[in-house]
Formats: structure tokens, sequence, C-alpha cells
């Protein structure tokens, strides 16, 4: 086993009264995908969220137990949100640009961090992530024209490519392709496999062949339980556990 | 007995499949006994229909090859389910095979029409052929019923196979020494009791198959 980069260890998440994770114990290995599977309500966007915080924005949400990431604790009350957040993107469901400009939506996250100096390293910086996203050829002369007047595919790839831009050591992924045709979803499948070389991904997908497709690790959650994790080849093909079994096949169990 | 799929046209489609795998096997059993039969009582004309029937056991192989092509790219399974949906390919190959064996059997025996020699090997045909029968119905059943107790057995009966090959060889080669102008007749017989003991071959890979769709363990590449 590769070398852990996120490590939940008893982690809970509560809603209210409501427990969503129970006990979590769960090791993400660094620059692979790791893909979380289950049915809805099984607790995997909750444990998703839960790795970049953004359950605080939910008031009744509460976790306890242990997160680390490249071992730094990411509930240690002196951690800083926002910079916590541009160490670990997030790409949503449904494609999410900005009303603004193409270049301006990959700029957006590199301005409000700071992180260039010039416009021309600016430019360099732009031109880097959407080559990243794969976005480059088909957007390249037109990068002032609004980031919404994309296809939904591309839209996709430029979310990809502000997340890639502040060089995050973690990219969450939420159904990235559910919203997708066939043709856009292999594009962005492709890209997945590729960013996998300098970032470690974590995704939520409701398609299995998906997660076959694209990671390397598979964890599967049912009612707020992690039931199995292990290699994607094993978990596809003979897992160890009968509900995964069950699930993976859908069948009634 | 695993649990049903949510969509009940998926199992179906896989009952389905079983179905005409079981069926094939019957017939292929079937096909064994009366090729077996006509080494002892030749009729030509049933000699002829046992080797055209072949042709009727290789359209099942691929009407079973067809339907599992398309289970697959329809349902895309997994797990279980990919094995349910791969194994009758492989299985239905096996049978094919055995089936290729009924038909070989079937024309020898208008090789040996009119020759009388080689009773006691004769006899041991018989027993061969009627215990790959049983091995191959009972590995049917283990098929049909994801009984691994019963595919394990079925590899063991056939070391019996195995001896019994080995003493037709044995036992036709003292012959041919003793009684040389019927060296013919016990080269095609040792040639006969060879296809039987790959025919048990045929059906102990059956058994591994069945053993494989349950455990999800490929024997012959732990073994």
């Amino acid at each position: 086993m590769e070398q852990s980069f996120i490590e939940a260890r008893g982690a809970n998440v509560h809603y209210g009264e409501k427990q969503a994770l129970f006990d979590i114990n769960l090791d993400i290995e660094e620059k692979r995908v790791t893909a979380l599977i289950g049915p809805s309500g099984c607790g995997k966007s909750t444990f998703l969220r839960a790795i970049n915080r953004m359950n605080d924005l939910i008031p009744i949400c509460r976790f306890d137990g242990s997160l680390q990431i490249a071992g730094q604790e990411v509930y240690d009350p002196a951690v800083d949100v926002v910079a916590l957040r541009a160490q670990v993107g997030m790409v949503f469901q449904k494609p999410n640009p900005f009303p603004k400009s193409i270049f301006e939506n990959v700029a957006y996250g590199l301005k409000i961090h700071g992180m260039t100096s010039s416009k021309t390293e600016m430019a360099d910086r732009v031109e880097w992530s959407l080559k990243s996203a794969g976005l480059w050829d088909e957007v390249a002369d037109r990068l002032e024209q609004p980031g919404n007047s994309l296809s939904g595919g591309q839209q996709q790839r430029l979310c990809i490519a502000r997340t890639v831009a502040v060089e995050p050591k973690v990219i969450l992924m939420d159904e990235p392709c559910s919203a997708l045709d066939p043709i856009a979803t292999a594009k962005v499948e492709d890209l997945i496999d590729s960013l996998r070389k300098d970032f470690t991904i974590v995704i939520v997908t409701h398609s299995m062949q998906q997660a076959a497709r694209i990671s390397q690790r598979t964890a599967f959650f049912h009612l707020g339980k992690l039931i199995e994790v292990g290699d994607t080849s094993d978990v596809f093909t003979n897992p160890r556990e009968e509900q995964t079994q069950n699930y993976i096949t859908g069948r009634i169990g | 007995m695993e649990n049903q799929h949510i969509s009940s046209r998926y199992d179906k489609d896989l009952d389905k499949l079983k179905q005409r795998i079981l069926d094939m096997g019957k017939q292929v059993i079937t096909q064994l006994a009366e090729a077996t039969e006509a080494l002892d009582e030749f009729d030509a004309s049933e000699v002829d229909r046992l080797v055209a029937f072949d042709r009727t056991i290789n359209g099942m192989h691929q009407d079973i090859y067809t339907r599992s092509e398309r289970l697959i790219a329809l349902r895309q399974p997994m797990a279980l389910d990919l094995r349910q949906a791969l194994s009758p390919i492989n299985i239905a190959g096996e049978l094919e095979r055995i089936g290729d064996h009924a038909k070989s059997t079937a024309k020898r025996a208008r090789k040996l029409e009119g020759h009388e020699a080689g009773g006691p090997a004769r006899d041991k045909i018989r027993e061969m052929s009627g215990l790959v029968q049983v091995m191959l119905t009972d590995a049917l059943r283990a098929y049909a019923e994801s009984d691994i107790a019963l595919a394990e057995d079925i590899r063991a009966r056939d070391r019996q196979i195995d001896q019994i090959n080995k003493d037709i060889f044995a036992m036709q080669i003292a012959t041919i020494s003793e009684a040389p102008q019927d060296a013919e007749t016990h080269v095609h017989l040792i040639v006969l009791a060879r296809g039987f003991e790959r025919v048990g071959d045929h059906v102990v890979n059956i058994a591994r198959h069945v053993h494989q769709i349950v455990t999800g363990i490929d024997l012959k590449a732990t073994s």
C-alpha cells in the first residue's frame, strides 16, 4: 500500500441529532484516485465535504474524531479554512463557472490568494491551468468570452482548470460527470486520469463503471458506515463484503 | 443462493442463459451415450445422424456466446454478475469440445465395424463413458445449484478416469504384442479411451468454472 495522505480516524458527523457518519477509519493514498461509492444517503458526500470542511457551512453539522491531511489536523481550531480550501479544491456536480470571462474564471483563485506577481505570470498560470484541464486548445482564441458560453463538458473542465490553478494538494469531486453526456464524460475521466500524477483525487460517483474506470482505490459506504475499502480491481471483481456485492451488482440486499 | 437483482428482467436473462447451458449439456450427454452405444451396435444411419448432430451442438455454443456477449454489453455486469455472464461462454466451450469427442467416437465406430477384438478394453471404455456421463450430469447440477462441494468432488473423481485410461493403454500394448494382426483395432481402442480421458478433463474444467463463479477464485491459477 502507498503512503496515506488523508487519514480519517474515528470520524463521526452529526446533522443536529441525526448521525450521518459512524466511526470512519479511512486512509486515502497520495496521487491516486479514490472513489467513494454507495447508495444515496450513505454518507459518501458528507465524508467528501468533511475533508475540506464544506460541512462548516451547515450550522447544525458537527464533526468529531480525527481527519488529517499530510499530518495536519483539518479540524484544528487554528486552521484557516480559506487556506485549507485552497489546498483542497472541489469540483461540483453541476459546472458552476463564475459569470466572468474564461480567463477570469481561472485567474480568480490566483488573484484572491495573491499567487502571481505580474500580468505575464498570471497569463502563464492561466494557460498552464487550462492546458492541465485539457481545455486550452478549445478556448485559446476566446479567453475573453463568458465562461458560461461554453458547453457543459467544457464548463466542467473550466471548473477543473479553476481548481488546479491554485495548485491544491487534493481535488475533491462530487459526481463531476452526472450532468455531462458520454463524450464530455470521457474527456473529464481522461483528464482525471492525467491529473492524478500531480494531485490526490477523491471522487464521489453513482456510476459503478466510472468508479471502476478511473479510480485505483474504492470505498463503499452504507448507512453512514464504511463497509469496505480496497483496490478498485478487487472491489469490482471479488468484493469481500456481501453488502458491497449486492450494491455493485444491483441486488436487493 | 445469492440475492435477486432489483431489475427482475436481469434475473430472467441470467436464468435463460443458465437454462441454455443445461439444455446444451443434456444434448451432449445424450450424444456421448449414443456414440458409445454405436461402438457396440453399429448402425450406419444412426452414426450419420450423430455426426450431423454435432452441428446443432456447435450452433448452441454460438447462440450462448452471442447471448452472453449481449448480456455483458447491455448490463455491464460486475463481480459475481460478471462471472455469471462470462461463465456460459467458457462452459459452452467445454461442452462443445465434449460434443466433438462424441462425434469422433461415432466416426470411430464406423472403423471398428466388423472387428470384434479388444473385448476387455471395450468393457472399460463403456465404463469410462458411463462415469464421465455421470460426472458431467453432476457438473451441470453443480453449475445449476452453485454447489462448490459437488464441483470439488468431480475434480477428485477424474483421477479414476485417468487410471482407467492408463490401464487400457497398458492392456492394449500387451495385447498388440500377443495378437499383432488386430493391432489397428487395439490402437483405435487406445485412441477412444484417450478421448474419454479428455472428456473427463473438460468436465473438470466445468467444475473449475463453477468454483470460480461462486468464489471468484480460479483454481487453475492457484494450483
